[in-house]
């Protein structure tokens, strides 16, 4: 195999391997999401509060798979 | 007279269908046998001109420093608007303005909720990058943006052709010959020139790229970095006007230093590691509004390619999503840091944690 052919299978293996991180951030967002709608179901006043954590939470859990997403990126688009 | 305009509007839908069928039909391959075409993807802003603007060095007319000044344009109408609806002097304001008034009004609730008597001095900031991002993002949706561009031949991989007059990259690998009439490398292409042509094996012909004239903002890393650090300086700006100088003490905190021996210590260490997350926020803040948007772009890509009418449409759905909620999470984001800068780090900090 060239070095060419080897450096493009490199990249793509590793920015594959690099989102691998994506399933912490799925797992976060999901348990987030579940507490903010048990939360809502049982105080139905409290939605509207509820709803801005929720989404701060979900922003700070997304925050990690977009990590990975940068990296992968990193490996795609900018390393030589 | 209902029942005429009713069925006028009947008669119209069935137009409507209509063009849309022609649509489909003209450029989607079934007309004119093309296959659907995967752009190249670029990281950085494309230049559309290799001299400096104003003869500094560096900064470059870039395609999304296009899509910035048409944010801007949209946050400019969007004043000019809310001023003639406020100047009009009617209670209840209507149409752009009333739209305006009722997102502001939800963001100074959230405000309020949050920051309390600094309201006035957090508000501005929120609504500023709620407002900037959220035009900067939607306006990446208008069809047109992302696919009418330049020619560039050199570093792309698809061939170039003239379809009814407007050069497009153009999928070959079946007709190699087809780049030989090509002499105008700048030229305009045509919106669904861009889902016409080429998977992305460009084999010895010299490729082309388009470099679009339109590319949202938002897929920059220069403008979400730029961002991110006017919110994070914002942010300790705002910590010392409620705070003074005792503002420091978060982060250098020497006040149990002494008096308690380990536990002071411990605070102090625990002050500097503040001190790292203070930074790594410009972090965060710039790659998740970045890596949100690119991502969402490439996804309109990749899906474009693969079925190039009805299932973007779902897609563009998504990324008007995603669009608002990074917006509102980006300036809630920074709000809520606000917030917590303004409260000071005494002995009842668990009131507030």
């Amino acid at each position: 195999m060239d070095v060419a052919a080897a450096t493009i299978l490199g990249k793509l293996i590793g920015a594959g391997l690099a989102m691998i991180g994506a399933i912490g951030a799925g797992a976060g967002i999901g348990i987030v999401t579940s507490g903010a709608v048990q939360a809502m179901g049982r105080n139905p006043d409290a939605a509207g509060n509820i709803q801005t954590n929720m989404i701060l939470g979900i922003a700070f859990a997304e925050a990690v798979a977009i990590y990975c997403l940068v990296v992968a990126l990193l490996i795609l688009f900018v390393i030589g | 007279m209902s029942e005429t305009k009713s069925k006028n509007r009947t008669w119209a839908r069935w137009v409507v269908l209509a063009a849309i069928l022609l649509g489909v039909f003209l450029f989607t391959g079934v007309g004119l046998g093309i296959k659907p075409i995967m752009p190249e993807v670029f990281l950085p802003g494309e230049r559309l001109s290799e001299t400096p603007l104003f003869g500094i060095p560096g900064l470059y007319l870039t395609n999304t420093l296009i899509g910035m000044l048409g944010a801007d344009l949209v946050v400019f109408a969007i004043a000019f608007f809310v001023y003639r609806g406020v100047k009009s002097g009617s209670v209840a304001l209507k149409g752009v303005s009333g739209a305006v008034e009722a997102l502001l009004e939800a963001l100074e609730n959230m405000t309020e909720g949050t920051a309390g008597k600094w309201t006035k001095d957090i508000f501005p900031w929120f609504a500023t990058i709620t407002l900037l991002v959220l035009s900067a993002n939607w306006l990446g949706l208008l069809p047109g943006v992302e696919t009418i561009g330049l020619l560039h031949e050199g570093h792309g991989e698809h061939s170039v052709r003239t379809v009814a007059g407007i050069q497009t990259i153009w999928d070959d690998s079946a007709e190699m010959a087809a780049d030989a009439h090509v002499e105008d490398t700048h030229a305009e292409e045509d919106t669904h020139g861009e889902e016409m042509a080429t998977d992305d094996h460009g084999e010895e012909h010299h490729g082309a790229a388009i470099i679009p004239f339109f590319r949202p903002v938002s897929t920059d890393l220069n403008f979400t970095f730029a961002l991110a650090i006017v919110a994070v300086v914002m942010v300790q700006v705002i910590g010392f006007k409620a705070l003074g100088w005792g503002y420091l003490t978060k982060f250098f905190n020497v006040k149990h230093f002494f008096s308690k021996p380990i536990f002071g210590f411990i605070d102090f260490g625990v002050g500097l590691l503040e001190l790292v997350s203070e930074l790594s926020k410009v972090l965060s803040f710039a790659f998740r509004l970045f890596g949100n948007l690119f991502a969402g772009a490439v996804l309109l890509f990749v899906m474009g390619s693969l079925v190039p009418f009805f299932v973007p449409a779902m897609f563009y759905m998504l990324e008007l999503f995603v669009g608002m909620i990074q917006a509102i999470v980006f300036g809630m984001l920074t709000m809520t840091f606000m917030a917590q800068a303004t409260q000071s780090h005494g002995d009842h900090d668990e009131a507030h944690a």
